[in-house]
């Protein structure tokens, strides 16, 4: 089934055309990389499937609904790039994993038992046992973002966002970070979008790639997005891109 | 226990304690909401509602609560357009409202009227029907509060993260300021319009201080506004002092304790 349907978006926000005429199609269960210099309109393109940026309805159908149905239902779990969070706001890691199930309780009803058994589960599935009782607004960025992924994932989602979420990791822990999502892709079936500047990372991990800036430059097989022109008319000219894949693209291309 | 045999006493006692669980759930939301100069505008422009219930003859704290209300979701609408800043709205709405009310009650030539009351609080004053008025109202908002509770956490946690959730942020966030706005309006009583913001933010402010999670900051909150009601009442009589006054005092007092310990 396709999980994305996207037809002729274009995004203009206080007067400023952010997005235009983007087409791009994606099937259930697909690892999505979306790359593209800052201010080139990645986030805007999040919230327009998310719905948190209204676009006419007919541009954005996500399996086959209205953002605003998928809203209603529970489809997205999301990881936005900033919290902009206090630091001593009053709760911790599990509350927070917790809070990932509201949605779903309704007024008047608080988390049950089982469902803190739940948030426990996912913290310990993204590697943090143990820091449940963690004041969250004292983590550090990288396990504030784990623990912002178990709760986009407890209320099983069927697509997960994510923007920029290496942010704040060092390199070594960014890659035990895709890889992370990578298990999660496989085992709950998850479609999965997420935004990086870093397209040398992202590479190695994703099924597709996206390369924008306002407009779709690209979107195919993420080997095919290292291709010179490609990122010449994504980023300008000049630019020299380091690659943490398997496939060494430098000597491919001196191969060439 | 002899203070407790008048019945301006009683009363003062049971709308205090009505009051004090109010402002405890109430502040504990405007500090994690940072709307405290919010609160302060609201309960100034409350001054305007005042004096249209003088001019009318009408109940000063219902034209109030009206009033109030429309400021706070003035501010609101004004602000949430972007074009001018919500501190910019609260301004405006603040210091045109109490200049409604000198002029409406200039225009009244009613100089009996308990002005200083209004501004000052006049809890040893409050007559049953005033209490009655109080506890209801009181019931009414904890329980919106209690009905939204954990949603308005979240969405004061991030807003778009709720929405992608599936809660109705807007609804929640409305709710929020009407309930705001009356709680503040039936404060007024208690402490008056001058030191309403007081009750409405110092005790979520010691019990963030203290609490490193939701529920027992909520506990302490709501701890420290009742402490200080009953402690500030019994002073206050003990050494002929104004209520609403000491109240505020002894609140401010346990603040820069909290923030003493905190700090260590």
């Amino acid at each position: 089934m396709v999980a994305l349907e996207i037809r002729e978006l274009s995004v203009t926000l206080s007067g400023k055309e952010i997005l235009k005429d983007i087409n791009l199609s994606l099937e259930e269960g697909k690892f999505l990389g979306i790359v593209g210099p800052n201010g080139s309109g990645k986030t805007t393109f999040l919230k327009s499937i998310l719905g948190l940026i209204k676009p006419l309805a007919e541009m954005v159908r996500v399996l086959g609904k209205s953002s605003e149905e998928c809203l209603r239902e529970g489809v997205f779990g999301y990881v936005p790039q900033h919290l902009n969070l206090d630091i001593h706001f009053p709760a911790r890691a599990i509350d927070v994993v917790t809070m990932g199930l509201y949605g779903r309780l309704g007024f008047f009803r608080w988390p049950s038992k089982k469902d803190k058994e739940k948030a426990s589960e996912y913290i310990e599935l993204i590697g943090m046992s143990g820091h449940e009782n963690f004041p969250f607004g004292e983590m550090s960025g990288g396990e504030q973002q784990r623990i912002s992924i178990a709760r986009a994932l407890v209320s099983n989602p069927k697509i997960l966002i994510l923007d920029e979420p290496s942010t704040g990791i060092d390199v070594v822990g960014q890659e035990d970070f895709y890889h992370l999502l990578k298990g999660f892709q496989k085992r709950f079936g998850l479609t999965i979008i997420m935004v990086s500047h870093d397209i040398g990372a992202v590479t190695a991990y994703v099924d597709e790639i996206a390369c924008l800036n306002k407009i779709l430059y690209y979107h195919g097989a993420p080997l095919g997005a290292l291709d010179e022109n490609v990122l010449e008319r994504l980023y300008g000219k000049n630019v020299d891109i380091l690659i943490h894949s398997d496939v060494c693209d430098k000597c491919e291309r001196l191969r060439k | 226990m002899e203070i407790l045999s008048y019945g301006f006493m009683q009363r003062a006692v049971v709308t205090g304690i009505a009051i004090s669980m109010l402002a405890g759930v109430i502040s504990v939301f405007v500090v994690l909401r940072r709307v405290s100069f919010v609160g302060s505008g609201i309960s100034h422009a409350a001054f305007g509602g005042v004096a249209i219930g003088f001019l009318a003859g009408v109940n000063p704290v219902i034209t109030a609560m009206i009033y109030s209300i429309l400021v706070a979701f003035g501010i609101e609408k004004i602000s949430s357009k972007g074009r001018v800043a919500e501190d910019t709205a609260i301004g405006v709405f603040f210091s045109s409202s109490m200049a409604l009310g000198i002029v409406l009650i200039s225009l009244s030539k009613n100089y009996n009227v308990d002005l200083f009351g209004y501004l000052f609080g006049s809890i040893l004053a409050i007559s049953e029907s005033e209490m009655w008025l109080t506890i209801a109202a009181t019931v009414v908002i904890l329980a919106v509060i209690m009905m939204i509770m954990k949603e308005l956490l979240f969405t004061t946690f991030n807003e778009e993260l709720a929405i992608v959730s599936g809660i109705p942020t807007r609804l929640i966030k409305s709710l929020f300021l009407l309930s705001m706005a009356v709680a503040i309006v039936i404060s007024i009583k208690v402490v008056g319009i001058i030191l309403v913001s007081a009750l409405l933010v110092i005790p979520g402010a010691v019990a963030q201080l203290l609490s490193r999670s939701f529920y027992p900051m909520m506990l302490m909150s709501c701890a420290v506004a009742l402490f200080s009601t009953i402690a500030g009442l019994y002073l206050s009589y003990q050494f002929d002092l104004s209520p609403g006054g000491t109240i505020v005092l002894i609140i401010t007092a346990l603040f820069f304790a909290a923030f003493l310990r905190a700090r260590k």
